[in-house]
């Protein structure tokens, strides 16, 4: 019989604070409740071997030699109701058409500066724009085809979009690989509730890469573009290729001809490609326009894409939206662009370029977390209260210098999900990373990919960090 | 569309699983062999050494020839590059990248036999855990050639991994009879071995070819018969000819035949012209040598087709 209680002041996913199931969670508590804990850790125990002898894993780097770690997964789901969900879609996919507009007259004619919702001089020390990429028009005037755009839940049950990752955002195959352990784990609960598939994702991947192909080509030849094997995410690049049925391609293995056209050297001799779901950054991609001492891209690809020969998701420029000062314009950006009121709200966001905003992140610091425009990975991040004095006095002398890089936010207490620890079952902090694609139409995953701080207390969900993940499950309530 | 980097790793990684699986089969025979003979009959492990090679690096790694050491050197070295495990490790490498083309179970039974070699090479050193340990071995190598054969399609991709296959499985048979069968005939010839059949029983198992030699022979063992078994037999998949006819059916299938298929005629036409060696220890063994340089011809011209040229 296992206790599966919420922590005070904190939304509970499965569970509200008397200890009731949340509707769309009934059945999963209660088959919980009426499992002993051996049982479960049994199960737990089953599906780790599984993932260690099926190669799920991610690669972290030590002593300059990547290490392949097994992925770490808990059994327990994270479960949201099916009419929620469909909210949440509809807010994601008006947030990344919005998006979308945004890229697109930014490489154009910038009307969105010229009317004064989007400051110039914000652009104009936006680390990534690329001004290589002015006067393209991909395919729909898209840019950020592949999204994964994170959303938290605050105490009071509201579901935020934290940060939107349009570059190369990673974890979709841990996604699908999640689902196939926990179909195993809870077979009987898959049987007896309509929970919604997530398979279909990469025959959707499939449907918007042949959507960007250049124009006349209706069976593109697809290529995944990986920096290589000790690239972090290389498990992925694999298994979207083969579940793609591309050829997973590095950079040595392309080379752009004199038409302008880019090739795959196979053992027939080259071969033409037509649309490269690359994952490699921008400034890899092309060392003739790029960083020329990139061995991970191929010279000459920013001149096929130019020529239009070739579809490139996401486009090279795209990352100019995925910016902590971007971000907390989204909101400006669905209304001009789209004339509406953003379905998800963004965590309430100060943008220190104002002085407004400026003097109450200064005044109220230790209630706040800081965050740079342009770091990721949690670098320069400072959380107000716990920081020193030392620390936080610092961090404005920072903002001083430089406000246009700054923005803050309130702390947020990250929704739980109940978790396997080795104490039993306890609330654990999560997050949760849906991805959104956009093409000729748009669609996204049935939930996503649920990363959660296994360590207590902690709100670090990044899995080179202590972090780890759970199946997320799509429920229709009657 | 096979791009030539996957090509290669295909290949390499079919060959180091094929080796991984041969050397394990060599050293469990040679084993059952030493278990075989009375003790009064001398017994060395060293002709192990002549066969898979390395005698250079273990003499830098170890002061004694004993039955420990080379089983270790063998089996579960890494710094001997052709030691078991380390042919599992290179497998899994050249395997690892090429995923997007190998039927997915064939990689994971790939991945579960580098997991279990990685905790348990070194079983394989005490002689009552050793079969354990290479009956694994050689189960996965099967198994894996299982999952190819039925659900592999007969893409380029799968002529690699044949090509890896037969290549290298026609490297190990004339290893075996240039060292093992010659020596056992230059034996016989001076009237010093005994206790024949039972060591070329050995030389037989050594390429899972004992049931098979004695189906197509249906009489006792004897050495010529045996050499000329493992070298010309038109059927058994391990005889030398049989391999290099598979390595050629691939390349028919694969682009650049016209470059390829002439190089590996020389290997077919030097074996033709063989028969009278077989029972003439000394001879076979220069011969053998000349067979091997003829298939590392073949495996540089398929490297320089697919691989170089594309560059």
């Amino acid at each position: 019989m296992q206790r599966v209680q919420a922590l005070p002041d904190v939304f509970d996913e499965l569970v509200a604070p008397d200890g009731t199931p949340r509707p769309a969670a009934a059945a999963l508590v209660e088959h919980l409740r009426a499992l002993e804990l051996a049982e479960l850790q049994e199960r737990q125990n089953l599906a780790e071997i599984d993932i260690i002898a099926q190669g799920i894993t991610f690669t972290v780097y030590s002593d300059g030699r990547g290490i392949d770690r097994a992925w770490p997964f808990d059994i327990i789901p994270r479960v949201i109701a099916a009419s929620e969900w469909r909210r949440i879609e509809a807010g994601l996919k008006q947030r990344l058409r919005a998006i979308n507009h945004f890229i697109d007259d930014l490489y154009h004619d910038q009307r969105i500066v010229t009317d004064g919702v989007f400051p110039a001089d914000l652009l104009e020390h936006s680390v990534n724009f690329r001004p290589e990429c002015r006067g393209v028009s991909p395919a729909h005037g898209v840019w950020a085809h592949i999204s994964g755009s994170d959303l938290v839940r605050g105490a009071d049950g509201t579901m935020y979009v934290l940060e939107d990752n349009l570059r190369v955002p990673s974890g979709v195959s841990y996604m699908l690989e999640n689902r196939a352990i926990a179909k195993r784990v809870f077979a009987d609960l898959f049987a007896e509730q309509s929970i919604w598939p997530v398979d279909s994702y990469t025959d959707e991947l499939n449907r918007m890469l042949v959507s960007i192909a250049p124009h006349g080509i209706d069976d593109p030849t697809i290529a995944v573009l990986t920096p290589g094997i000790y690239n972090s995410a290389y498990f992925e690049h694999s298994f979207l290729a083969q579940r793609l049925g591309a050829a997973l391609v590095e950079g040595a293995d392309l080379v752009v001809g004199d038409d302008d056209c880019v090739y795959m050297r196979t053992i027939g001799g080259r071969e033409r490609v037509h649309v490269i779901y690359r994952r490699v950054d921008d400034l890899f991609l092309d060392p003739e326009v790029f960083r020329a001492d990139s061995t991970l891209g191929v010279p000459g690809l920013m001149r096929a894409w130019r020529a239009g020969t070739v579809g490139i998701a996401n486009a090279p420029g795209a990352g100019v939206a995925d910016d902590k000062v971007v971000y907390a314009w989204v909101p400006d950006i669905i209304r001009y662009y789209l004339g509406e009121e953003a379905l998800i709200p963004n965590v309430p966001t100060y943008r220190c370029y104002y002085p407004d905003e400026r003097q109450y992140v200064i005044e109220h610091i230790e209630q706040l977390v800081v965050k740079p425009a342009n770091e990721s990975g949690g670098y320069g991040l400072l959380i107000g209260d716990r920081a020193t004095r030392a620390e936080l006095d610092a961090h404005i002398a920072r903002i001083e210098a430089d406000p246009r890089n700054w923005v803050a936010q309130p702390i947020l207490a990250l929704s739980t999900v109940p978790t396997l620890c080795d104490e039993g079952i306890e609330p654990r902090h999560v997050d949760l990373r849906p991805f959104i694609l956009s093409g000729a139409s748009q669609s996204v995953t049935a939930g996503g990919l649920t990363r959660v701080a296994l360590r207590k207390g902690s709100l670090i969900v990044n899995s080179s960090q202590g972090g780890g993940s759970k199946d997320t499950w799509i429920v229709e309530v009657d | 569309m096979l791009l030539s980097r996957v090509a290669d790793n295909v290949y390499w990684g079919a060959r180091y699983l094929e080796r991984a699986e041969d050397t394990a089969r060599i050293v469990r025979t040679y084993t059952e062999l030493i278990v075989d003979l009375p003790v009064s009959v001398t017994s060395t492990w060293e002709p192990l050494l002549a066969v898979v090679g390395g005698r250079w690096a273990f003499d830098l790694a170890h002061s004694e020839a004993n039955e420990a050491a080379i089983v270790s050197f063998l089996v579960a070295e890494r710094t001997n590059p052709g030691s078991v495990a380390s042919s599992i490790d290179h497998a899994r490498d050249n395997l690892r990248t090429t995923r997007e083309v190998l039927p997915r179970e064939a990689w994971q039974a790939v991945n579960d036999l580098y997991l279990f070699a990685q905790a348990s090479a070194l079983d394989a050193v005490d002689r009552r855990s050793r079969a354990r340990f290479l009956n694994r071995v050689i189960g996965d190598g099967q198994r894996v050639e299982g999952v190819i054969a039925t659900a592999m399609s007969r893409d380029e991709a799968y002529q690699l991994w044949c090509l890896g296959k037969a290549l290298e499985r026609a490297d190990m048979t004339t290893r075996v009879v240039g060292v093992r069968a010659a020596s056992l005939l230059a034996a016989e010839h001076t009237g010093g071995q005994v206790y024949d059949d039972v060591q070329w029983m050995g030389v037989l198992r050594s390429v899972s070819g004992l049931q098979m030699y004695q189906r197509a022979t249906r009489g006792p063992i004897d050495g010529a018969a045996v050499v000329r078994f493992l070298l010309f037999d038109p059927v058994f998949p391990r005889s030398v000819t049989h391999a290099v006819a598979t390595a050629r059916a691939a390349l028919l299938q694969l682009p650049r035949a016209d470059e390829t298929v002439a190089v590996v005629d020389r290997v077919a036409s030097l074996l033709a012209g063989l028969p009278t060696v077989a029972d003439d220890g000394a001879a076979l063994d220069a011969v053998m040598d000349e067979v091997q340089v003829g298939l590392a011809a073949v495996n540089d011209a398929v490297v320089g087709a697919f691989v170089r040229s594309s560059r």
